[in-house]
């Protein structure tokens, strides 16, 4: 799907609460990888989500390597505001000061400072030099704040800025601009359910964020329900009325169903076609809204997304080409195992 | 509370949440973004307003949820009546509103200002346009000051209040006393006057650190900045105090017995833990907690075991064989989410103990009207 994958510098994950966000972080990280790429996965909302999804108890400030070709990093606000003033060579005021004083009194001359230096730490890993002049990382996927809240997450550096017109927060507002405003090297991918209202807010947040002059690359469609009977509609509705052919076909393979146990499994395959009817017309609402940008669909997982075979398996659908890695064709047959 | 509600729960199975709906004057729902806290909230709102309480809720969203579930157009930063058939001349009623937490900013300091020119002051300030707008918190507590404003205008018997979904859930909590600190000019003059200014003896060190700190922030951040806080500080002189006794007032309300919070979640292990937190959370603080709402719980009928070897057999036999084979593979699927949930619901239950729960199945459809509030409302106070 997502030519971001192989192209894109940063890839920022928003989308509306409880759509799963972080899960698809975590498998854009793990497909991008898997393609070749050196990655870097980062929450920013103290979390602590993406340490679960790679088997981890936690993740700290400090990068860390937590599969093939994949590091993962919870961005700490207090460390990041450490590292900012030792940048800019305050680090013995700042230890002289407790850290509760100072990051409210940094709170309060410069509202929106929190996030700014959340969006430049991202902004730091992402153009940061590796060994031999190449970059640390080919790519840097951002779990970010959710649709209702990104925009001006992602632009507290330009609102800061527009206080300080000089010096270094300035300075750094116009690089993080520079990176995220560029379609080359930055793509938006916000997640969404094939439910009514996320639907709505996801429509709702490309807007914004194209209105804010940034980037969007696609939109994945998370947790589809899988349509195991699809064509047998008319068959099952038949079934429903007169569920005689099935007793018939149960008693010939000496399975113990009578009519009130056929009744209910017809009954819940009707509930689960109406559920996959709906998330079908729901997902063609949103391809319609977006007007050509990539939509991504993930299957609805029936154990849940607990650790890191089941975000394998999700990469293995957002990638293109899920036969030519070795990590998504493992992913493949957990996706077997696993769909619900 | 709590043994009250044991003893409903031991007398009648009705739903924990009919006795809060009837004797409740606010409840607050809570939980991570996407697990129907605004249709919750609209649908216990409903439910009072047509058992005969005078009913508004209050949403924060930005994304216009409540007006989508209400059919509304537009919410104003001010009560709108929600038309409903069926209240007939009964008591009951219900108002709808979406805040907006700018204007609500903007109220209040319109309300504490000494006079119209202060206030103007103040809503001209830059900073104070970022603060309101941008500041973590600010919303959660506009949110509850607006609530505050309501309850104590005694327009309603009801305030059903539904929370952002915010990076932590329970900056409501926090909020009044941020922003208490935050607008405290002593404490902030404190750290930003010049050393000669403040007294002597033990802040001597302080006041060393702080006047470099003043220097700093002026080279992080540039000077223009630390002139529009300070004259924000200078036009907020002397509106402190009210607007601390105010957080106070509205934080003990929050506090009160007949305010009941609601965690709302689905059983996902992301919301249920948010769950967990936010309960936790609540008690520490002791704040009234009411019940846990799940929504979206997979429910599984009653089906024999067929055994593998049948399974084989009814696979190789024709159409309606493969069929039923994979209904029974459909079966065993569902079965395992709904046991998968319900372990995760009582998990839960564990850490929290007393609390009553309402599991409200996945429905069918989508609430996005007055009748879909209505059917969510059946399940929830069944």
């Amino acid at each position: 799907m997502l030519e971001a994958l192989d192209r894109a510098r940063l890839v920022v994950v928003t989308g509306k609460g409880g759509t799963g966000k972080t899960t698809v972080a975590a498998g854009l990280a793990v497909a991008a990888a898997g393609r070749g790429r050196r990655v870097l996965v980062a929450e920013v909302e103290g979390r602590q989500g993406l340490a679960g999804l790679f088997g981890r108890e936690a993740l700290d400030h400090r990068e860390a390597r937590v599969a093939d070709g994949v590091s993962a990093l919870a961005v700490d606000p207090d460390e990041s505001l450490r590292e900012y003033l030792e940048r800019f060579g305050f680090g013995p005021l700042a230890r002289l000061l407790s850290w509760a004083h100072l990051n409210r009194f940094i709170t309060a001359a410069a509202p929106g400072l929190g996030d700014v230096l959340l969006v430049g730490k991202v902004w730091e890993a992402s153009t940061r030099d590796g060994p031999r002049g190449r970059p640390a990382y080919d790519l840097v996927v951002l779990d970010a704040p959710p649709t209702g809240r990104v925009v001006p997450f992602l632009r507290a550096p330009e609102t800061v800025a527009e206080l300080a017109r000089v010096g270094p927060i300035r300075g750094q507002a116009d690089r993080v601009r520079d990176l995220l405003d560029d379609p080359g090297r930055t793509a938006v991918v916000l997640t969404c359910l094939p439910e009514e209202l996320p639907v709505t807010e996801t429509l709702e947040g490309v807007a914004a964020l194209r209105g804010a002059g940034l980037p969007v690359g696609g939109v994945v469609a998370n947790r589809v329900t899988g349509d195991r009977l699809g064509g047998r509609a008319g068959r099952l509705a038949a079934l429903g009325r007169d569920p005689a052919p099935l007793a018939e076909a149960a008693a010939k393979a000496g399975a113990e169903l009578d009519h009130g146990a056929l009744a209910t499994l017809v009954g819940e395959a009707r509930d689960r076609q109406r559920q996959v009817a709906r998330e079908r017309r729901l997902l063609k609402e949103l391809r319609a809204g977006l007007d050509g940008l990539p939509v991504v669909e993930l299957p609805f997982l029936a154990g849940g997304v607990g650790g890191p075979d089941e975000v394998r398996a999700l990469a293995a659908h957002l990638v293109p080409d899920p036969g030519d890695a070795r990590p998504a064709g493992r992913a493949r047959r957990a996706a077997g195992a696993t769909r619900g | 509370m709590t043994a009250t509600r044991t003893r409903l729960r031991r007398t009648a199975p009705s739903s924990p949440l009919g006795d809060l709906a009837r004797t409740a004057r606010i409840i607050v729902c809570c939980g991570s973004g996407g697990v129907g806290k605004t249709s919750t909230a609209a649908a216990v709102a409903l439910w009072a307003a047509e058992a005969g309480r005078r009913t508004c809720v209050l949403t924060i969203d930005p994304a216009r949820r409540l007006a989508q579930a209400l059919g509304l157009d537009l919410l104003a930063n001010s009560p709108h009546p929600v038309r409903l058939d069926g209240l007939g001349n009964g008591p009951g009623s219900l108002d709808a509103m979406m805040l907006d937490m700018r204007r609500t900013f903007d109220e209040v300091i319109e309300r504490y200002a000494r006079d119209p020119d202060q206030a103007d002051r103040i809503l001209a300030n830059r900073f104070y346009q970022r603060l309101s707008s941008t500041l973590a918190g600010t919303q959660e507590y506009m949110a509850m000051e607006k609530l505050y404003e309501l309850h104590e205008s005694q327009r309603y018997d009801l305030l059903v209040v539904d929370t952002p979904p915010t990076r932590s859930a329970l900056d409501f909590l926090d909020a009044p006393d941020n922003l208490n600190e935050l607008l405290d000019a002593r404490a902030f003059r404190l750290l930003i006057a010049p050393a000669q200014r403040i007294g002597r003896g033990y802040l001597r060190g302080l006041n060393l650190a702080t006047t470099a700190m003043t220097k700093m922030v002026r080279r992080v951040t540039g000077s223009e900045l630390l002139a529009e806080v300070g004259e924000f500080f200078a036009a907020f002189e002397g509106m402190y105090d009210g607007f601390k006794e105010r957080a106070g007032l509205v934080y003990d309300q929050l506090k009160h017995p007949s305010t009941a919070f609601v965690v709302v979640a689905t059983p996902e292990g992301p919301a249920l833990r948010e769950a967990a937190y936010l309960a936790g959370r609540l008690a520490a603080d002791r704040m009234p907690l009411g019940a846990l709402v799940v929504n979206r719980i997979h429910r599984a009928g009653s089906v024999p075991r067929v055994p593998a070897a049948a399974r084989a057999k009814l696979a190789a036999a024709g159409a309606d064989g493969r069929l039923l084979a994979d209904l029974l593979e459909l079966h065993d699927s569902l079965e395992t989410l709904a046991a998968a949930e319900q372990r995760r619901v009582r998990d839960l239950l564990e850490t929290v103990p007393n609390l009553g729960v309402v599991q409200v199945p996945l429905l069918p459809d989508d609430v996005h009207d007055v009748a879909g509030l209505r059917r969510l409302g059946g399940h929830l106070f069944a």
